[in-house]
């Protein structure tokens, strides 16, 4: 799939979300169901802000010294009997798990849910392979393939967007005869994948922490079936962002509670595996090991005002927060890595050309800062990557970018700025609309503007779309005006 | 095509790499050891300290319940009785308990519960057996198992893989119960994490894998309503003994 979900262009993606009403009130309720979880979860823990500070230092720490921690957790997977491949890119990495699936003869693939498989396309090119069937096993990703492979629109949630009705229709072309209550669909769904668990004969798992003192994995679900596609298959591979790397069990541990506080609002997941290889007397576990280190674009971020952002555990809590995914969805976006983390995200790892509208869709409330537990500065990076797309790249040529420099130079020029000053009323006064007594007193003595021509610049005609603006005073009426007549009277100057 | 797999741990592939990052980062390699982390707080040492077992006990019969675990506190003369209870009223027929060896089971105060099982138990795994323990792990409808710790503040059983009980003996049964003494109750997850990080350094503990599990699987993953019992056992049950 890539970092991409659509070639639609940004304004047809918006006025589609705008349309999806059951998405919006999904997208509401979630949002609201969430930040009662997990305000409570992370009351209860006590201290968040101390929290979050251990949480961002060890995430801080480890990004200063990345290749030292990778070289340590690279020596260690080898120690233990496994095999590491270091991917500059997505095509490196995927080729080399399809490699490896071919060499290995696999028939059957297991996927547990990982957003980095799914950023290098991984699943599409597995199914390339002659006589391969892969299946992918979290709940919400198994739906999403099962319905053509429909995109995934929340990092956590990957379905928000899919009512009960929808899902049922996508089961019943699986054999599905029951209702539609969720219960009764995810006993079916856990039987179809047990029989396909039970022959699956490669596994392929994502990674929330590597830990380097050990060359164990840390993986963090609730359903159980990570901790299957790690016990059963005989291969495993594991597939994990550069930065997913921390010192020990320990640095993991912190960081796994205060991820299930911010993604779901547990104080624990139903599952915290630490894990690797299985142990000559083991039973079970996979036999063979491989873990595939990619950067992907990651490495663009380093020593940029972007690095912050290699911080980011993928918890989603930005997503829950922010007042601008709760109206267009993961949709709107057009990325895997929606709300403010994909208004980040996305424009590095896919090119500004792609996703150059994205810092705009954000009203830097804000929000998704104070909520980040390892204290991203979200809306800084936004509002970096607007000075970047505006003064290094000069990416708008729209008219907007025109009027704004006529703006400029108007604003600029006392005589132009006094000729605008002399006509604005003039100009503007026909449109205008009377006041009513619902409106604020004082705010619009001349009326007010909530409507233009389809001639007028687009960028005017967005800003009275919802907002009203007041017609100028009359020239002599102003403030210049009026300040200069208030001084006569006072006679004295004010600078 | 390319052959990547020949990469794979050749100092070459891990060199280009880090070298790579190190010189995008502007930062010398190998700098750690003169920085190493030092954590700017101790709040995972120090949440939830200074309780008693008692209250601590109080503390994880609450966040296990909150987690859909039936939580039961027995005398370790009642403890068969309470395993013959959990048998009956799941109505398991295909019974699954680890391969432990007889002083584990003695620990417990179960030494003969076994001979008189209203089920012929499967033990977890049997070498002759290869991967079918796996199948029979399958068809179990019910497992009854040993933890390591419990965790009072989340209500997590923690437990690493070890030959006689491995990791499918948690995931594939039906319906699951785990065996904890009440002086395996710590605070919560740091002390856990503190002694296997210790007992997998100083060797005394040889496992590829740790589990943390809190209560039953589940999902929300349709429209956000939770469901308890997905791929993992449908339900899930805490027995704490007492006296030991």
């Amino acid at each position: 799939m890539g970092i991409a979900t659509s070639d639609k262009p940004f304004n047809e993606r918006i006025t589609e979300a705008e349309a999806d009403k059951f998405m919006r009130a999904s997208v509401a309720k979630a949002q609201d169901a969430q930040f009662q979880k997990r305000t409570e979860a992370r009351r209860q823990l006590g201290n968040w802000e101390g929290w979050r500070d251990l949480s961002a230092e060890i995430r801080q720490h480890v990004l200063k010294h990345l290749p030292d921690y990778l070289e340590e957790f690279s020596d260690n997977v080898q120690k233990n009997g496994g095999h590491v491949f270091f991917a500059k890119d997505g095509d490196e990495a995927s080729t080399f798990i399809k490699e490896l699936a071919i060499k290995k003869k696999a028939q059957h693939i297991v996927k547990s849910k990982s957003m980095v498989t799914t950023e290098i396309g991984l699943d599409k090119d597995l199914l390339t392979i002659p006589g391969v069937s892969l299946m992918e096993t979290d709940l919400a990703e198994f739906i999403l393939q099962e319905d053509n492979w429909d995109e995934p629109t929340h990092i956590v949630f990957p379905t928000l967007h899919k009512n009960r009705n929808q899902i049922q229709k996508v089961f019943e072309k699986l054999g599905y005869d029951g209702d539609n209550d969720p219960e009764h669909m995810a006993r079916f769904v856990r039987h179809y994948l047990r029989n396909y668990f039970m022959k699956a004969d490669f596994g392929i798992t994502g990674c929330n922490f590597a830990i380097a003192n050990n060359g164990m994995i840390n993986l963090v679900t609730n359903e159980g079936n990570a901790d299957l596609t790690m016990a059963i298959p005989k291969t495993q591979v594991v597939v994990m962002g550069m930065e997913r790397i921390v010192p020990s069990l320990k640095e993991a541990e912190t960081l796994d509670n205060v991820l299930c506080r911010s993604a779901v609002g547990q104080k624990l997941t139903s599952y915290c595996t630490f894990s690797k290889g299985k142990e000559a007397n083991e039973a079970d576990g996979p036999d063979d090991f491989y873990v595939v280190i990619v950067d992907n674009g990651r490495s663009e971020m380093l020593n940029t005002d972007f690095e912050p952002m290699l911080q980011c555990i993928r918890c989603g809590s930005c997503l829950n927060v922010c007042p601008v995914y709760r109206q267009v969805g993961g949709k709107g976006y057009g990325s895997i890595y929606p709300g403010p983390m994909g208004a980040v995200l996305s424009p590095i790892l896919g090119g500004y050309q792609e996703f150059k509208e994205l810092p705009y869709a954000c009203s830097l409330c804000a929000a998704c800062t104070e909520t980040c537990p390892v204290k991203i500065p979200l809306h800084d990076l936004i509002r970096h990557h607007r000075y970047v797309e505006m003064d290094q790249l000069h990416l708008d040529h729209s008219m907007s970018n025109t009027l704004l420099k006529a703006v400029g130079k108007g604003t600029s020029s006392p005589v132009l700025f006094n000729d605008a000053m002399r006509f604005a009323h003039i100009a503007l006064e026909p449109f205008g609309k009377k006041t009513t007594p619902e409106d604020v007193k004082n705010l619009y003595p001349e009326g007010k503007i909530n409507h233009l021509p389809a001639v007028a610049p687009k960028l005017a005609q967005g800003w009275v779309n919802v907002r009203d603006l007041a017609v100028p005073p009359k020239y002599h009426q102003n403030f210049r005006h009026w300040y200069r007549h208030h001084e006569e009277e006072e006679g004295q100057k004010n600078d | 095509m390319t052959d990547y797999l020949k990469d794979a741990n050749t100092k070459q592939n891990q060199e280009d790499f880090l070298n790579r990052i190190a010189k995008a980062a502007d930062r010398p390699r190998h700098t750690l050891k003169d920085d190493p982390f030092v954590p700017v707080n101790d709040l995972p040492e120090k949440t939830l300290s200074g309780k008693s077992q008692d209250e601590l006990l109080e503390i994880a019969k609450k966040n296990s319940e909150e987690v859909h675990v039936d939580f039961r506190i027995v005398k370790s003369a009642e403890l068969g009785h309470t395993l013959n209870d959990f048998i009956q009223e799941k109505d398991i027929k295909s019974l699954m308990l680890p391969s432990f060896d007889e002083k584990k089971w003695q620990d417990y105060s179960l030494g003969n519960w076994q001979d008189n099982l209203r089920v012929d138990p499967v033990y977890y795994w049997e070498e002759e057996l290869g991967r079918q323990n796996i199948v029979n792990a399958n068809n179990s409808d019910g497992a009854i198992g040993f933890a390591d710790f419990l965790l009072a503040e989340s209500g997590t059983i923690t437990i690493a893989t070890y030959p006689e009980q491995g990791r499918t003996f948690h995931f594939l049964p039906t319906h699951y119960l785990a065996i904890i003494p009440k002086s395996k109750i710590l605070p919560r997850s740091r002390q856990a994490m503190d002694y296997y990080q210790k007992a997998i350094q100083d060797g005394t503990l040889k496992t590829s894998n740790i589990n943390f599990i809190t209560g039953p699987s589940n999902s929300g993953d349709i429209e956000m309503v939770l469901i308890v019992g997905v791929h993992g056992p449908l339900d899930m049950e805490y027995v704490v003994v007492e006296d030991m």
